[in-house]
């Protein structure tokens, strides 16, 4: 595995933990090896004491197994490559000959991009012209989000890709689908019999999507001034949510049958018309205000935030899936920074009873049935239903069953990135985004966008630590619902 | 930052962060069901039926809100978070301990008790909403128990109040009964629709509420009720001092009995007259006074009498609490200096005669307004007598006795002594929370009773 860009933050706090704890597992193939290949001029045992030292300061698993380390950094490398260099490609695949003979990995290639977006061009097309994408073995290429700032872009880079790697080569990451919670909606909706006959517009009234942040945007300032929250988190993260949620049953789990059927939820959503952009659609930016106990500042006054800057930091959206499962069934989406908490959670909000048998003052502290999927933290799933009060007469309160993952199984949960680089190794892409799905979220997203540039709805300002602007509730509140507190 | 590890799952920090205390919890949550489950086995789903969240404003109530949220863990599965609240000191800071114990439910399986307590010092404190939703469980209710008199018309408290499903109070503690009652008052009619609200005091009121409805309850006696004429409470207090129940309860007959306020007066020795009109026309004459019982805490009703006559036929309804344990009790120096008159017996009689004083005061100066001279709010006057109040003025409850005496027409009097055991603060606590806190009867009553309050 080539991972351009190694010295980064991706592949010092996510990759190289990741890779060390397959490791732990036994999951890596035999042979296997890691090439960091960066500007930065490093020797192999430097980027090994490096690698070393982030494994230890962000593996999951903790302490650090030294003698699963030491046997691990073996197969560590590291060569200096300045992405413009066609030399520097060529050393590159001088280093992976040796270690195809030394370590017996049969050609086998995955490369793995942890650089900005503007590198994959550059990268692909050296690889190409240094004959790093044919041969014997496999020839995989990684490349992280975002895909595109919209539509157009979106296109242009997957043709760049595409140029040299074949559509099932390209492995497109968002490390939310490597998480397990996201991977149970599948077995939670298809493995079992009783949620699937009542998961349509019979019996659902809404669901809610919600993508919470607590952090600012700390480092990230500059590219986040350009994204804003509908692009770094609603464009992928919450729209594939919303595709698992909302997909029919595909007819086995494997790559193109899962993909086939997510692109389908995608194509079915119903598109915010420029008309409607107002009020569909909900945007704001953080002013200070206390976030966990501690006061912070505003959206402005982060680091390489313009002063004036108008991104939005929250965003919801209302969403309509016409289908007939979904007819007439509204998504809630709201992802946001500053927010009081992280948690990422769908909820699915079933319709009342037709006739309250008991009387509207027994149910008066009965809400409707919810079954709430965690996805973090405190990764579970909660179902919602009433009962009555003990020795009350009849009154009905709403109780709350709860599976959560981090007690329910004594295993520990892996990272995102163990899922998905191990995936990736063996060929399978089920959790891969591919080219269409891409396309399907940019064309839903773009017209929202364009609206939002023309001041439609305005920009509101919320103070950090609350659920987002005053008109996100509104949103909810003018179908006669209201958003749940995760 | 430092941090101690104790004995057993507990966990100690100082100068910590939420997102610390969180992480510390989450740890004791994995730890205290991997200890449950043995190798064969899978543990025991985590349960949690509500996160109490108790703010307390000094280490007193800190100790009381520990207490009480550890005996409802021990029957309820639940998270309770105590928030020491120190905004005046000036330097922030956050020191936490977290506690996940098992305790012995008597049922199968042990119930986790979990316990945070947060001493916040500086401006952290007034912000309560940002401060616990962390650490809030999802999808289950959170209840705010705001020890001490809430900060009505704060900010913090407005801020807590958008976590939270209820608050509860104990109107009888509160500082300056008369401005904190007309505030929960207005909390309640201004709140986000969903808060429910749930007072200890309403609790306390319960054998009060369910004698005086029992008396009607047979079908012979309910058409009594049209013809209730008199009503007279007896509070225990000084003055006006803190006539919440007294005004709950007429508030609860008011609102219950649909009767329309037509004017009230107060005066001294804490004495309250109104006239109410039934549906029927019929005018209701209430009276409440305050009474010295040393035995009892300040603000508690001391008897209630409702007298009336339908069809040609005279009731009354007498209830006393302690009758036995009050003319027991010796001359105080309290009562030397406020004398009211007598015991429970004649209560009745004086009351009528000094609200019949007022009433006639109340329509000579109905312009004139004599609070405007005196600066004092509408209808309230000071104690006569320099009196400084104990805070901490709740005794320890003991088992209470209710005499009822029933008189109809010429019939013998009924007599009737029950006895009321005592309920510590965990048990009404959990009765409140159990019941919901959504109880409709009570926000309809505090309803009734603001609007008499306001006539004063």
């Amino acid at each position: 595995m080539v991972i351009f860009g190694a010295t980064g933050d991706l592949s010092s706090k996510k990759l190289l933990p990741a890779i060390y704890n397959l490791a732990k597992q036994r999951l890596l193939p035999a042979g296997f090896a890691v090439v960091g290949a960066a500007i930065d001029d490093l020797s192999d045992d430097a980027f090994r004491k490096r690698a070393a030292e982030v494994i230890s300061e962000h593996s999951r698993t903790q302490p650090v197994d030294q003698t699963v380390l030491s046997s691990f950094l073996q197969a560590v490398f590291y060569l200096k490559v300045d992405f413009g260099k066609a030399d520097d490609f060529k050393s590159l695949q001088k280093k992976l000959d040796e270690l195809d003979r030394s370590r017996h990995t049969a050609g086998n290639r995955v490369y793995y991009c942890a650089t900005p977006p503007p590198t994959y061009e550059t990268i692909t097309e050296q690889l190409k012209a240094a004959s790093m994408t044919n041969g014997s073995g496999f020839h995989r290429i990684v490349v992280e989000k975002p895909f595109g700032s919209d539509l157009k872009s979106a296109r242009e880079l997957n043709k760049i890709v595409q140029k040299v790697f074949h559509e099932d080569s390209v492995y497109r990451i968002d490390h939310y689908l490597g998480k397990e919670t996201v991977q149970n909606i599948l077995a939670f909706r298809f493995a079992n019999s009783i949620f699937e006959p009542i998961w349509n517009s019979n019996l659902i009234d809404s669901v809610q999507i919600t993508a919470a942040e607590e952090i600012g945007v700390e480092l990230r300032g500059a590219y986040y001034d350009r994204a804003g929250a509908l692009r770094d988190i609603v464009q992928n993260h919450a729209l594939q949510l919303l595709a698992l949620v909302a997909m029919e049953p595909p007819i086995a789990f494997d790559a193109n049958s899962v993909r086939d059927e997510k692109v389908k939820v995608l194509r079915a959503i119903r598109p915010i018309e420029d008309g409607d952009v107002a009020h569909s659609t909900v945007r704001g930016q953080y002013t200070k205000g206390w976030v966990l106990g501690e006061k912070v500042g505003g959206y402005r006054d982060e680091k390489n935030v313009a002063s004036g800057s108008l991104t939005e930091t929250f965003a919801a959206l209302r969403l309509f899936v016409d289908s007939w499962r979904w007819a007439g069934v509204p998504f809630y989406i709201r992802a946001g920074k500053r927010l009081p908490k992280r948690a990422t959670e769908l909820r699915i909000q079933f319709k009342r009873p037709p006739h309250l048998t008991f009387g509207r003052d027994a149910a008066q502290e009965l809400d409707p049935n919810a079954i709430t999927l965690r996805i973090q933290p405190e990764e579970g799933i909660s179902l919602r239903f009433g009962a009555k009060v003990p020795s009350a007469g009849v009154k009905l309160r709403s109780v709350t069953m709860d599976f959560e993952y981090a007690t329910s199984f004594l295993v520990e949960t892996p990272e995102a990135y163990e899922r998905l680089l191990l995936d990736c190794m063996i060929g399978d892409p089920t959790l891969f985004i591919r080219a269409d799905v891409v396309e399907a979220s940019w064309a839903l997203i773009d017209p929202i966008e364009a609206a939002w540039r023309d001041g439609r709805p305005p920009l509101q300002m919320y103070e950090a630590g609350t659920w987002g602007p005053a008109s996100a509730a509104k949103l909810l509140e003018a179908d006669g619902r209201e958003w749940h507190r995760p | 930052m430092s941090v101690s590890a104790q004995p057993g799952l507990d966990w100690h920090g100082e100068d910590v962060t939420i997102a610390e205390v969180l992480s510390a919890l989450n740890k004791l949550r994995r730890t205290f069901a991997h200890s449950e489950a043995d190798d064969r086995d899978h543990p025991h789903p985590r349960d949690c039926v509500m996160t109490l969240v108790s703010v307390a404003p000094n280490s007193v109530e800190e100790t009381r809100a520990i207490l009480a949220s550890t005996a409802i863990a021990t029957h309820h599965p639940s998270l309770s978070i105590v928030v020491r609240d120190q905004p005046h000191v000036r330097a922030g800071r956050i020191d936490a301990s977290v506690m996940a114990h098992p305790v012995d439910s008597k049922l199968n399986t042990p119930v986790p008790c979990e316990l945070i307590v947060l001493r916040v010092q500086g401006a952290a404190g007034s912000h309560l909403a940002e401060l616990v939703d962390p650490l809030l469980v999802s999808g289950v209710p959170t209840y705010l128990w705001w020890l001490g008199t809430p900060a009505f018309g704060r900010g913090e408290l407005m801020d807590a109040l958008r976590i939270a499903d209820a608050l509860v109070i104990d109107s009888s503690r509160f500082d300056r009964p008369y401005q904190s009652f007309l505030a929960l008052a207005d909390l309640a009619l201004h709140s986000h629709k969903k808060l429910g609200l749930a007072d200890f005091q309403w609790q306390r009121l319960s054998p009060w509420r369910e004698t005086a409805a029992q008396f009607f309850s047979p079908q012979e006696r309910r058409s009594l009720m049209k013809g209730i004429g008199e009503v007279g409470i007896d509070y225990v207090g000084d003055g006006r001092g803190n006539r919440i129940a007294a005004a709950l309860l007429i508030g609860w007959l008011a609102s219950a009995l649909d009767w329309k306020l037509l004017r009230a007066a107060a005066g001294g020795g804490g004495v309250v007259s109104a006239i109410f009109q039934s549906d029927g026309w019929r005018p209701i004459q209430v009276a409440f006074r305050s009474v010295a019982r040393s035995h009892l805490t300040e603000g508690e009703v001391s008897a209630l009498h409702i007298n009336g006559s339908t069809g040609g036929k005279s009731f009354s309804l007498s209830i006393q609490r302690d009758p036995q344990r009050a003319r027991r009790t010796g001359e105080t120096e309290f009562r030397r200096l406020h004398p009211t008159g007598g015991e429970d017996d004649a209560a009745m009689e004086i009351a009528q005669r000094k609200a019949a004083q007022h009433r006639e005061v109340l329509v000579q100066n109905r312009d004139s307004l004599h609070h405007t001279a005196t600066g004092e709010p509408p209808g309230e006057s000071l104690p006569r007598h320099p009196v400084v109040m104990a805070r901490e003025r709740r005794r320890a409850d003991t088992a209470d006795v209710l005499l009822t005496m029933i008189d109809i027409g010429d019939a013998e009097t009924l007599r009737h002594v029950q006895r009321v055991p005592a309920e510590d603060e965990a048990t009404m606590l959990l009765n409140l929370l159990s019941m919901g806190a959504h109880d409709s009867v009570y926000t309809r009553s505090l309803s009734a009773a603001a609007e008499l309050m306001r006539s004063l």
